[in-house]
């Protein structure tokens, strides 16, 4: 009678509680996982709800392609200011902390001993971890006064014998209380560490085949780091930047505080002005809204009509990034 | 001819040599610098605002001599010399732990528990606790199967329960004094934890004596507090949940580490330098620091036109309270989500690409910005729910939001690095899923596990964004009192001190407020850190 069952199933008998039990527990968990979708949702249909009722009163042309933003005062909703001032902030950190990233993962994973990476590490993720009302902070009360004694300043690109129009000089001028320089360089040095984590594990998952291999042909450390390693990591590197971008286009706190609540578009043809001047960002557009009246009507649903782009400018910026991560994980897995 | 232009060929090769080694030399130089530079940057931007809450200046050299003689230089000789001897540096690093530990620990409870009412909290630790653990006294005695499942049902019914019954119950309970509820809700369950550690060590009868102890110390602290004509409460929860734990830690060591016994004096140097150095500056009367990091920033409540008076003890007990309430929210959602990912989802078929597809969904999740949750906090809580605005279980469960896929994604590594060998083998030996999730893998999972909620809990303590949106209030002036009150968290306030233009707020008490969030989340990230090395040392 035994021997025609499955021997698997009679060894593995368990009491009908047990497997009742073992099923309740899945569920149980099961749930959990399926809460995690419920946020996805919940965030998307809080999302559109309001910002699809936001549209049908403002005409998403009108939305998207108005160049003034006074929700409160005038009832203009053109994001582009807004937009624009996103722009200048990301544009900015991303130039100080692309290149100095990118510098800080070679250094840790090609050149840096074993002692120095484990203290340098841990000190770079502090970057990240440093609340980001406190990056707004320092960006406002300290950095603000700092570059204040050095600005304003012409920057000698054109040399002066050379005639052209005059609003051509490029000029920072004095910086105002609020501004877009400060909060660029705050939130460039908060995503350095993103940067750097993300393009050292991309660094350090090219085979030391490859490194060998340089070597071998008699290549200096230099060049195999520059010609060998960085090209090799390439997608990991550009996967880094487009979530340390995304991160800075999110980034509240800091651009809020530092960078003031005054939409602008911004300033040509000298465009280091708009470093200097005050301006407002897609997310400290949403920060003053909800500060303000939190009455139902178009200026409310506004800031869902934000969430929802912001929501998917930086969607896609992620998908891009784990899209471009994919293929690096091919080629060496 | 010949030797010449081997000379020349020679000369260019070195010069070319000479330059290609300047160059990588000037290459490594440029990534140190641009590695520092981020961590330099932050450094002088930590020094303003450390100088700001200080005020170093203030000082008198003779009070920077007084703290090196009674505190640096004990404190450094002390740890030269236990660097050179292992035994001496673990017991150092444990009564470290042990006392600065039970000390936050307990802190964090009174103050806690006083803000939302000690007998709400008895009323609800007792129903929430008592079932769970007849349930688990029963399965111990019968080893019955129906015991693990029956505990979490217990504890919810327990808790809807004392929901139900509140009316009846909180008029009772309320007769008792306030320290007679902090017995309960504290020294029982240290009693109970220290009687177990003592059990497991040595016997039974020892274990029963160890927590019968702890119970007649306290009370004899309460009724000597009482004798003098003060309120117990503070002083019972010190005794049982720190000065007694660290005693029954001190003196276990001292008894039997004979090598590492000298290292529990590591804490006590410390505190004990502290304390002279603030008994000896008095009495000398020295000028000491006049910065704006004083007890009463940390006691007072937010005072926003005199500096010398304001304090932000609610936005401190408000961030504790909320971040405390998303804990027990959303870590075991988050745990549970990753076990199923790792352990329980299939990974072929139609469903196996769901789970796959789940996956995505959540690493995609966690780069959603902070602000676009407080929309969805908003949505949910106060436009769906019907919640006030900005109360604690709104910002609790806004937060909980945010940091869930950091805990998934997190206790997910942990789990994938427990070794399949363990499973297998454990499977071999007729363990069903469930024995084997409970036995092997969570048990070695723990240290990642524990790292990453510690992690996602420094990274919701200073988070202001979603907060903002969800229109938490930005100063309030009094602690939250319960689920359904308005609260405020300490970044909230440095924002909304940002506007203050008076030079004692501007660079007194909000780099002070500052400093205390920071130190609050390194704390965090180092233990975080200190846990990871520790279990990275173990494997």
């Amino acid at each position: 009678m035994s021997n025609r069952q499955d021997p698997e199933a009679n060894s593995l008998q368990r009491s009908g509680f047990v497997v009742r039990k073992e099923r309740l527990y899945g569920g149980l968990i099961a749930a959990c996982a399926v809460l995690t979708i419920f946020v996805t949702v919940g965030i998307v249909l809080a999302l559109s709800g309001q910002a699809i009722a936001f549209w049908s009163e403002i005409s998403p042309i009108r939305f998207f392609t108005g160049t003034q933003w006074s929700p409160i005062i005038s009832q203009n909703y053109g994001v582009l200011p807004l937009v624009s001032g996103t722009l200048i902030v990301t544009i900015c950190s991303a130039l100080i902390a692309l290149p100095i990233g990118l510098a800080a993962a070679i250094y840790l994973s090609e050149y840096a001993s074993a002692r120095a990476r484990s203290i340098l590490k841990p000190a770079l993720e502090v970057l990240a971890g440093v609340p980001t009302v406190i990056y707004g902070y320092m960006a406002l009360v300290y950095i603000t006064p700092l570059f204040g004694n050095v600005l304003p300043l012409s920057v000698g690109l054109i040399p002066p014998g050379v005639p052209v129009l005059p609003e051509f000089t490029l000029v920072v001028p004095a910086l105002r209380t609020f501004n877009a320089l400060s909060a660029s360089i705050v939130v460039g040095i908060m995503i350095i560490p993103m940067v750097s984590s993300i393009s050292e594990d991309a660094l350090s998952a090219v085979p030391d085949s490859l490194r060998e291999a340089a070597y071998g042909l008699g290549s200096r450390k230099f060049d195999v780091s520059t010609r060998v390693v960085v090209p090799a990591a390439t997608s990991g590197i550009v996967a880094s930047y487009v979530l340390a971008i995304s991160r800075a286009i999110g980034e509240t706190m800091a651009v809020t505080m530092a960078m003031g609540m005054s939409p602008q578009m911004p300033y040509f043809p000298n465009v280091l002005r708009n470093l200097a001047e005050s301006s407002q960002t897609m997310t400290a557009a949403m920060v003053q809204i909800a500060g303000a009246d939190q009455t139902p009507g178009a200026t409310y649903e506004a800031m869902f009509a934000i969430g929802m782009t912001l929501f998917a400018i930086t969607l896609t910026m992620n998908v891009l990034a784990e899209l471009v991560r994919r293929r690096f994980r091919e080629a060496y897995e | 001819m010949s030797t010449e232009d081997t000379t020349t060929d020679r000369l260019q090769r070195t010069t070319r040599h000479r330059f290609d080694q300047l160059k990588g030399q000037l290459f490594e130089a440029l990534l140190v610098v641009a590695t520092l530079v981020g961590i330099v940057s932050l450094l002088v931007l930590f020094g303003y605002i450390a100088l700001d809450a200080f005020q170093p200046m203030t000082a008198s050299a003779q009070w920077y001599l007084l703290y090196f003689g009674t505190l640096v230089a004990p404190s450094a000789a002390f740890t030269l010399y236990a660097r050179r001897r292992p035994a001496v540096r673990a017991a150092n690093a444990r009564a470290f732990a042990v006392v600065f530990g039970s000390l936050a620990v307990s802190l964090v409870t009174y103050v806690v528990v006083d803000s939302l009412s000690p007998y709400d909290v008895l009323i609800y630790a007792l129903f929430g606790a008592i079932p769970p653990v007849l349930i688990g006294l029963y399965g111990r005695e019968r080893h019955s199967q129906l015991t693990g499942p029956a505990i979490p049902v217990s504890i919810l019914l327990g808790l809807a329960l004392a929901g139900g019954l509140y009316g009846v119950l909180r008029p009772i309970v309320g007769l008792t004094a306030h320290w007679i509820a902090y017995v309960g809700i504290v020294t029982l369950p240290v009693a109970a934890i220290l009687g177990a550690l003592e059990t497991h060590r040595r016997s039974r009868r020892e274990g029963a004596f160890v927590a019968t102890a702890v119970f007649l110390v306290t009370l004899a602290v309460a009724v000597g507090g009482l004798a003098t004509g003060r309120d117990p409460s503070l002083w019972v929860v010190l005794t049982s949940a720190f000065v007694l734990p660290v005693g029954y830690v001190v003196g276990e060591t001292v008894l039997t580490d004979e090598e590492g016994r000298i290292g529990v004096l590591g804490p006590f140097i410390v505190i004990g330098g502290v304390l002279l150095g603030a008994a000896l500056e008095r009495a000398l009367g020295i000028q000491g620091l006049e910065g704006f990091l004083t007890p009463s920033l940390l006691l007072n409540s937010w005072d926003g036109l005199n500096a010398i008076n304001a304090g932000v003890y609610p936005q401190i007990v408000g961030s504790i309270v909320i971040v405390g309430f998303m804990s027990i929210m959303a870590f075991p959602v988050g745990i549970g989500a990753a076990v199923y990912l790792e352990e329980y989802a299939p990974k072929t078929g139609p469903f196996g690409r769901l789970a796959t597809l789940l996956e995505v969904n959540i690493s995609n999740l966690a780069g959603v910005p902070s602000v676009v949750y407080g929309l969805l906090g908003l949505a949910l809580f106060r436009n769906t729910l019907g919640f006030g605005s900005g109360v604690v279980i709104a910002a609790a469960g806004t937060l909980g939001f945010l940091i869930l896929p950091i805990v998934v994604v997190s206790t997910q590594e942990a789990i994938r690095a427990v070794p399949n060998s363990l499973r297998d083998a454990a499977y071999g030996m007729g363990a069903s899923r469930w024995q084997v999730l409970r036995g092997v893998v969570l048990p070695r999972a723990v240290p990642g596990v524990l790292t990453g909620t510690i992690l996602s809990l420094a990274r919701a303590i200073g988070e202001t964004a979603p907060l903002v949106i969800i229109a938490v209030a930005t100063t309030t002036y009094t602690p939250p009192s319960g689920l359904f009150s308005s609260a405020t968290a300490l970044p909230l306030q440095i924002f909304a001190a940002r506007s203050n233009v008076d030079a004692a707020f501007r660079h007194g008490v909000v780099p002070a407020a500052a400093i205390v969030l920071l130190a609050l989340m390194l704390a965090m990230n180092a233990s975080a850190v200190l846990i990871r090395n520790r279990f990275d040392r173990e494997h």
